[in-house]
């Protein structure tokens, strides 16, 4: 017997339906409310009552544009919690996830004192007492492995970058490099939730459920937040990459990042099948709508209004999502900028090319994971297929996006979940080492709206082990996240659990003005 | 009274002189100093300087005494006790502007401060000594009523040297225009003379190593005070080094003093500032290391690389005016035409946007001039896409907020872009995937606030863009 949805007691089950009883005093039941919704009500009532007459009609009407109540389901896009808190730099975001932990001292954060200390043990005072994962605490030595690659300097900003990644190498005067982030975890999925979440433990909404419900939908006809993974490559060690990292948690599931497939249709079941026309889907549609606004009317489970905005998203996607992902339009330059990868579906170029079209077309976060960064093994063997993968297509969009003048009002991140330390895990030979996770510091970086293009920013110690200056902590990289979108991060809450719960979590969290523009 | 008319006349002389022989002794003294131990600009020892610094913990006692003694006198007049407390108040403050002044030249002559401000500093504490010695040798006629103005004449000029005085020590910690930096605008106008110094204006030196220099050095490099024979306070002087030689070599940082002192440990005895004043930032470092590698001049404008914060900072925006009235009336629009008009912010005053994104390819000229009417608070339209073409800009000219306008991906050929010169306040115009020509942008050249023009895949896209855009 199925319970009532609201009702938590297991040892009254009910359901009055199968009851044998008069049809009239089942409606009636159904008319009823239940305790507990009657309770959550009327407290609501009369503190909104109140409220409403501490501040007179201005609070019915809006400062700004009041919330539209009459459809609050058929339009996503409602803003209807004053947001942006203030003029916003950027208007949308593109999150490149380097999901596993790229290594900073292979890419980025030029150590040139490692050479001579090939092989020797990284200093005790350097390491502290730093917790180690598994994978290295049993070993009786951490000895030093410099970069396989050399590092040359690039721009007017002489940022030092490696070998490995010519094309963000042309890019470094746009860049905000990011040496000094850190973050608490140490392992990928309490990390990875971290960055992502402000919270190692999953059931927390993501950065881009945050922004969903923040700032609303530019496009009514796409997801506000859509997910891209690339597809793996098996030479790889990818790390799992899981939907809870796009999960709106508490917040309605409406705000739930939209996973495009990587290959195939996009989505699943999106075109309409044989001999249903697009009148029939809406009427059908409408008629499923209406039974579902009679079980809201009925059981008040605000899941059902989620429902029924994703079914009218899924309806306005039949037509929006082929306009989208359909490449045969784009010019010679695209390709030519892009390269042969972004004819691949699922590739991390194509991804890129998908978010520029994305950003076009006013979707509001836009995030691509590309898994295998977790080189614990073989760096000089995987690394290059990496980046090889990444580092045109990060070039592509960035360029893209800023010919065609969009990067003015587009933050672009780019980001793993932690770093990887300078001692190598395994074997050190001449030429292959391994790298551990290393939470205590690791390189980002961010370019366009709202940040300061050509710096780096932070600082680690000489073996890139701790970050000696201008410290960004995973929950502050965040904070700066929302600011160059207009938010506060500490006023974009909700209220759950008995807590104004936000992205950045309770502890206290800085923007960090250095970064921004 | 009248036991006092009794003295003897020999005995009343003998009284009187022998203080005022004390006072002008004391004075000759102090005045002397300056010439008997010059201040040099040379260190002189570390007990000097040890018991010197002692002279900021001092100094505030006797201002405080000597403050009180106008006031005791003022208020004498209803409460005859205060009064006779005036005279131990003087005389306590003396006992402490004494020992105050000595540490101060201690301070001075030890660590070989010279310049304007100190001596001004030094003069003024003189002149104070000696007023306060004076008062207390007249305040007794002027209690008695035998001299009315002597004393209260006195008392004020004293207190005029020690507000002077105070002035100059507080400039020489603080520096020179501590008082007036922060000055509003309005406060400032009443004072034409004071404020920042030009200088180049415009320049990086001028926009960034001069007020790090001038925030950080020039309490003690300045015309205040020089020490070490050093001024910072211009590009001149600068240049020109102190006793040590030059400290700054254009295109040379690592052989440049000036970066070798202020980066060393904080505990180091060359670390500079010094006496725990507040080191220069990481970024101040970085921007006078970069001048200094691009050749430490004093007008060029930027540094290759260097790129700070508010720097290009456009000006802010105008605020709109208030649209709260036509708030239904932008509902109703969106319900009837889908195109949004969605504030820009929580602040109504920076306006609106004109969106429409999800209905762009319905979006033409005849949905523009609906929003025609709210054109005062629109500050972007976004018609990318659109269905809008070149009739469009006898509407758009009526936006004249707008700073940003996009019409990439429209059909409009640029013949008409001429009419946009009126939006004085368009920084951002987006033309890519247009048939715009470059003959037809021409006149978007004159509009001076317009900084991001974008013509990617147009006709008038400039050749050397199109070879960056390929790798």
């Amino acid at each position: 017997m199925k319970q009532h949805p609201l009702c938590t007691d297991c040892e009254r089950e009910l359901d009055v339906t199968n009851l044998p009883i008069p049809t009239g005093l089942k409606q009636e039941w159904s008319a009823v409310e239940t305790r507990r919704q009657f309770l959550g009500r009327s407290g609501k009532v009369l503190g909104w009552a109140a409220l409403a007459s501490l501040f007179g009609e201005a609070a019915l009407r809006g400062s700004a544009f009041a919330a539209d109540t009459k459809s609050p389901v058929t339009s996503p896009g409602r803003n209807n919690l004053g947001l942006p808190h203030f003029a916003p730099k950027a208007k949308r975001a593109i999150y490149l996830f380097m999901s596993g932990g790229p290594p900073q001292i292979d890419l980025l954060d030029y150590k040139p004192n490692l050479a001579s200390q090939y092989n020797k043990d990284i200093p005790d005072s350097v390491r502290g007492n730093q917790q180690l994962t598994g994978m290295t605490a049993g070993q009786s030595r951490f000895p030093i492995a410099p970069s396989h690659w050399g590092f040359k300097q690039y721009g007017r900003t002489g940022t030092w970058v490696s070998d490995l990644l010519p094309y963000t190498a042309k890019m470094v005067d746009d860049l905000t490099i990011i040496k000094s982030t850190n973050t608490d975890a140490i392992n990928h999925e309490p990390a990875i939730m971290f960055m992502n979440t402000g919270n190692m433990n999953p059931g927390k909404p993501c950065l881009g459920s945050w922004l969903a419900y923040g700032l609303g939908s530019m496009n009514d006809n796409l997801p506000t937040f859509i997910v891209l993974q690339t597809k793996t490559n098996p030479k790889e060690n990818n790390q799992p990459v899981s939907s809870r990292l796009w999960s709106s948690g508490f917040l309605s599931s409406e705000y739930a990042g939209v996973g495009l497939r990587s290959g195939g249709d996009p989505v699943l079941y999106l075109a309409d099948p044989d001999g249903i026309d697009r009148e029939v889907r809406r009427r059908m549609l409408d008629a499923v709508e209406e039974i579902n606004r009679q079980t809201q009317a009925e059981v008040g489970d605000p899941e059902t209004n989620a429902r029924i905005a994703q079914y009218e998203m899924a309806f306005r996607m039949q037509a929006s999502v082929p306009e989208l992902t359909d490449l045969s339009k784009e010019p010679q330059s695209t390709w030519d900028l892009y390269g042969p990868d972004a004819k691949q579906p699922g590739s991390f170029a194509y991804n890129c090319l998908l978010a520029r079209r994305m950003a076009e077309r006013g979707v509001r976060f836009t995030q691509i994971y590309k898994r295998g960064w977790d080189v614990h093994g073989d760096v000089v063997g995987v690394l290059p297929t990496l980046c090889q993968e990444t580092d045109r297509a990060c070039y592509a969009l960035v360029t893209d996006l800023k010919r065609r003048g969009l990067l003015d009002d587009t933050l672009v991140v780019w980001a793993g979940e932690f770093g990887r330390t300078v001692y190598s895990q395994g074997g050190l030979s001449a030429d292959n080492y391994g790298r551990d996770h290393h939470p205590r510091c690791f390189t980002t970086w961010m370019v366009g709206g709202g940040v300061r293009p050509g710096i780096t920013y932070g600082e680690t110690d000489d073996y890139s082990y701790n970050v000696v200056k201008d410290p960004v902590h995973a929950r502050n990289f965040n904070a700066t996240i929302l600011a160059c979108l207009g938010i506060d991060h500490n006023r974009l809450t909700y209220d759950f659990q008995g807590l104004d719960q936000r992205l950045t979590g309770p502890q206290p969290a800085y923007v960090i003005k250095g970064l921004l523009a | 009274m009248i036991s006092a008319e009794r003295v003897t006349g020999a005995a009343r002389t003998r009284v009187m002189r022998s203080p005022w022989t004390w006072v002008v002794g004391a004075s000759v003294l102090l005045a002397a100093l300056p010439f008997l131990l010059h201040l040099d600009g040379i260190a002189h020892g570390d007990w000097l300087q040890f018991l010197g610094r002692f002279h900021p913990t001092l100094l505030h006692l006797p201002i405080g005494l000597i403050v009180l003694v106008p006031i005791l006198e003022i208020a004498g007049a209803r409460r005859p006790a205060l009064r006779e407390a005036a005279d131990f108040v003087l005389r306590a403050a003396l006992v402490l502007a004494l020992p105050t002044f000595a540490l101060g030249y201690m301070l001075a002559y030890g660590a070989g401060d010279t310049g304007t401000t100190v001596t001004r500093h030094m003069w003024g504490a003189v002149a104070l000594c000696i007023g306060l010695m004076l008062c207390i040798l007249l305040r007794p006629a002027w209690v008695g009523r035998q001299q009315a103005f002597a004393y209260p004449a006195l008392l004020s000029a004293s207190l005029l040297a020690l507000l002077w005085t105070g002035h100059q020590g507080g400039s020489i910690t603080h520096g020179g225009d501590y008082l007036t930096h922060y000055m509003p605008g309005p406060v400032r106008v009443l004072f034409p003379f004071s404020g920042p110094k030009g200088g180049s204006s415009g320049s990086f030196f001028a926009l960034h190593i001069h007020p790090v220099l001038d925030a950080k050095c020039v309490a003690c490099h300045g015309s205040g005070s020089a020490k070490a024979g050093l001024r910072l306070d211009s590009y001149d002087d600068l240049m020109r080094g102190g006793k040590d030689g030059a400290v700054i070599v254009p295109g040379k940082p690592q052989a440049s003093l000036l970066l070798a002192r202020v980066t060393l440990q904080p505990g180091d005895p060359h670390f500079m500032p010094a006496e725990g004043r507040t080191p220069l930032t990481s970024d101040e470092i970085s921007w006078i290391r970069a001048w200094v590698r691009a050749g430490a001049t004093a007008t060029s404008p930027n540094i290759p690389g260097v790129s700070i914060a508010g720097d290009q900072a456009e000006p802010p925006p105008k605020p709109v005016g208030d649209y709260s009235g036509l708030v239904p009336e932008i509902q109703q629009m969106q319900r009837g035409l889908g195109a949004k008009l969605v504030p820009l912010s929580a602040k109504a005053s920076d306006g609106l946007i004109l969106r429409t994104v999800d209905m762009s390819s319905s979006f033409g000229d005849a949905q523009l001039a609906q929003f025609e009417k709210f054109a005062p608070y629109i500050v972007e339209a976004e018609l990318a896409r659109t269905a809008v073409t070149d009739a469009s800009f006898d509407t758009l000219k009526r936006f004249t907020h707008l700073r940003a306008l996009h019409l990439e991906g429209t059909s409009i050929t640029g013949s008409n872009l001429a009419k946009l010169s009126g939006m004085t306040q368009l920084t951002y115009l987006n033309l890519s995937g247009t048939k715009v020509t470059s003959q037809s942008v021409a006149p978007l050249r004159k509009m001076s606030n317009l900084r991001h023009l974008y013509l990617f895949n147009t006709p008038a896209e400039p050749v050397e863009n199109t070879a960056r855009s390929t790798p």
